[in-house]
């Protein structure tokens, strides 16, 4: 009888010990993210203050972020949503360290494999940032260089070298998340080819008149530029 | 800033010649077609009206492949009776070399005042290397006014076609003049005289590294004598006719260094030009006299396709620039025909504020805010050959004067905006 009764108690005397040892992390768990969330409310909210001293939405205003942002249905202040990310990466990273104070080898080894992927993650946004900057910054000056020599698609050359840019960033980028590499490369190789091609076909074969009339006309402006002798300076 | 480090042979020279009283430097890149005449022009100036005075002719380089130096050097005045000269004349240095720094004639200017520097100048004068017009009397035109008349900076005044000198007249001359309330009627000429303590002050700035090293040393210069109080004169040249231009020069880069330079002072000197109102003539020196001046010719169509290819292609930049208002008024213009097509002076003047303000708040890359008012300024310059085709001298100055007052009257528009 007393065999049955310690067949009994003995699973409940594991049972309360794990538990025993459980509970301390757990509630370290808790204390991490209740401090964790605190935490990232109170810099979200000085951060927030911060970016509206400085000007932040008018700066974004000036370098074509807002105008990204509402491209891609993004409609709040762009110091609102930096302050909204930043909240959100302190509280996965909240979560994340929480997890880990559980001490399971599964979430344990999740927690490193995240915590290894930050600096692509921070890698990628920085393309992301500097690449939709440059592909501004290059595009605009082909449009105005296009539109000064009076070419008259100048639009459409700045707009396909933008998304050229944006097609080659894109993949850098998802090459850098490490997203399906091989089949991004791929991918990219293929719209890359394939544009590049597109327009050859579409300048030499399909557009072969157009680009006799540009030819002739951009020979006909240079003739006159000889004959234009107004002295600017 | 002082970073004058010349040449062994050109040290050599400098030691040689000890101290001068007159430089008279020339910029030159390719020139050598025509430098001889100017240099011949120059010695003849220098030996007929400052025969007492020890003179130094300067020729900085900006790396010439057409022997422009050694013309420079082989080119003299054979028979100085011919300009009626029969006193002793004393031989006139000469230095031809090439200047370091940024290609561009700012930098071959700063090796010219670093040279007035070395040689304790008293008066210098610089003239371009392309000038056909160019006489021995032009050197006492510059330089007379600064060793006698107790000027520190002499800006000529020329006879121009018409057509000529377009960014002079449609932007510079209008806005410096209502910024800085004094009417030097050609600040960006290219032929000036000035003191050597002028020409030390510049050497003090440290402006190298800009668009100043380049085309914008002209305003550059003029500005800075204004705006420091150095008293500035004018001097009648006569006509100016330079060698033909090259074709191959890029309009809009020339534009954006000579309008980024004159932004860039408004921003060093928005204190001395917030608080001027109204304007007051500057002297000027010299007899002034009626002379022919060569045909230009001139594609207004051409022109009027640039801008209407500009409005279509930029009209969102210059919506950010000019803001909604100017920019309705500037579409307008996009759906007149090439006979009804008319530039009103307000809205250019408008135009030319909006974009000074656009880059005093840094609302574009200041390359790509500059060359993108390309074809508006093509628009108004078109407008201008369309109005002033069939009038003559004055009348197209008189046009000119109605400009420069309505840049005048709005410019509390802009030291409104000025924040």
């Amino acid at each position: 009888m007393e065999n049955f009764i310690n067949l009994i108690l003995d699973p409940l005397n594991a049972l309360f010990f794990k538990f025993k040892v459980f509970m301390p992390n757990l509630l370290a768990m808790l204390v991490i993210l209740t401090i964790g969330i605190l935490l990232a409310l109170i810099i979200k909210r000085i951060l927030v203050k911060f970016l509206a001293a400085i000007n932040f939405d008018s700066w974004s205003d000036r370098k074509g972020f807002t105008k990204l942002m509402r491209k891609g249905d993004l409609w709040s202040k762009p110091t609102a949503i930096l302050g909204a990310i930043v909240f959100w990466m302190l509280i996965i990273i909240t979560l994340m360290s929480g997890l880990n104070a559980l001490q399971i080898t599964a979430i344990d080894q999740l927690v490193n494999q995240f915590f290894s992927y930050i600096p692509r993650i921070f890698s990628a946004a920085m393309i992301l940032i500097i690449g939709h900057l440059l592909s501004g910054f290059i595009s605009r000056a082909v449009l105005i260089t296009a539109a000064n020599s009076g070419f008259h698609y100048a639009k459409l050359l700045a707009e396909a070298v933008h998304t050229l840019l944006i097609v080659l960033i894109l993949a850098m980028i998802m090459e850098q998340l490490q997203i399906a590499p091989v089949i991004v490369l791929a991918a990219f190789s293929i719209i890359f080819g394939g544009i590049v091609i597109a327009l050859a076909i579409a300048f030499g074969v399909g557009g072969i008149d157009a680009a006799k009339r540009i030819i002739e006309q951009e020979a006909i402006s240079k003739r006159e530029e000889v004959n234009d002798e107004i002295e600017p300076l | 800033m002082k970073t004058s480090t010349f040449r062994t042979d050109v040290q050599e020279q400098l030691e040689r010649i000890g101290q001068a009283d007159i430089i008279v430097g020339i910029p030159s890149f390719n020139n050598a077609r025509t430098i001889g005449h100017v240099v011949r022009a120059v010695q003849g100036g220098l030996a007929k009206y400052f025969p007492e005075y020890k003179a130094v002719i300067v020729n900085s380089d900006g790396g010439s492949s057409d022997g422009t130096m050694d013309v420079v050097h082989n080119s003299s005045i054979d028979d100085f009776s011919a300009i009626l000269l029969h006193h002793r004349v004393s031989p006139i240095s000469k230095i031809a070399f090439p200047y370091s720094g940024i290609p561009g004639k700012g930098s071959a200017f700063r090796t010219i005042f670093e040279i007035a520097e070395a040689l304790d100048a008293k008066a210098c004068a610089v003239v371009d290397s392309d000038l056909r017009s160019i006489t021995p009397e032009w050197i006492e035109l510059l330089v007379t006014p600064i060793l006698k008349g107790g000027y520190d900076y002499v800006s000529p005044l020329y006879h121009r076609h018409k057509f000529d000198g377009t960014i002079t007249n449609s932007i510079v001359y209008p806005l410096t003049r209502a910024l800085y309330g004094r009417r030097v009627r050609q600040p960006i000429g290219g032929d000036f005289g000035f003191s050597g303590s002028l020409a030390q002050y510049y050497l003090t700035k440290d402006v190298w590294q800009s668009d100043v090293a380049r085309f914008g040393i002209d305003i550059w210069m003029t500005t800075t004598a204004i705006a420091n109080g150095f008293k500035v004169t004018q001097s009648f040249l006569g006509a100016k006719i330079h060698d033909a231009k090259d074709p191959g020069s890029d309009l809009s880069s020339m534009l954006y260094q000579v309008v980024s330079a004159t932004f860039e002072l408004m921003e060093t000197y928005s204190a001395v030009w917030m608080p001027i109102q109204g304007t007051e003539p500057v002297p000027a020196f010299g007899f002034e006299y009626t002379v022919g001046l060569e045909p230009v010719n001139v594609n207004t169509a051409r022109m009027l396709n640039t801008f209407r290819e500009g409005l279509r292609n930029l009209g969102e930049i210059w919506l950010d620039i000019l803001g909604a208002g100017d920019f309705g008024e500037v579409e307008k213009l996009g759906a007149l025909s090439d006979s009804e097509f008319h530039f009103p002076i307000g809205l250019w003047a408008q135009v030319v504020y909006d974009c000074a303000l656009a880059f005093h708040q840094r609302k574009l890359p200041a390359e790509h805010l500059i060359k993108s008012m390309t074809p508006l300024y093509v628009g108004k310059t078109a407008s201008f050959i369309l109005e002033a085709k069939d009038m003559g001298q004055t009348e197209a100055e008189t046009e000119i004067e109605k400009l420069c007052l309505e840049f005048e009257n709005r410019k509390d528009y802009l030291v409104r905006n000025w924040k």
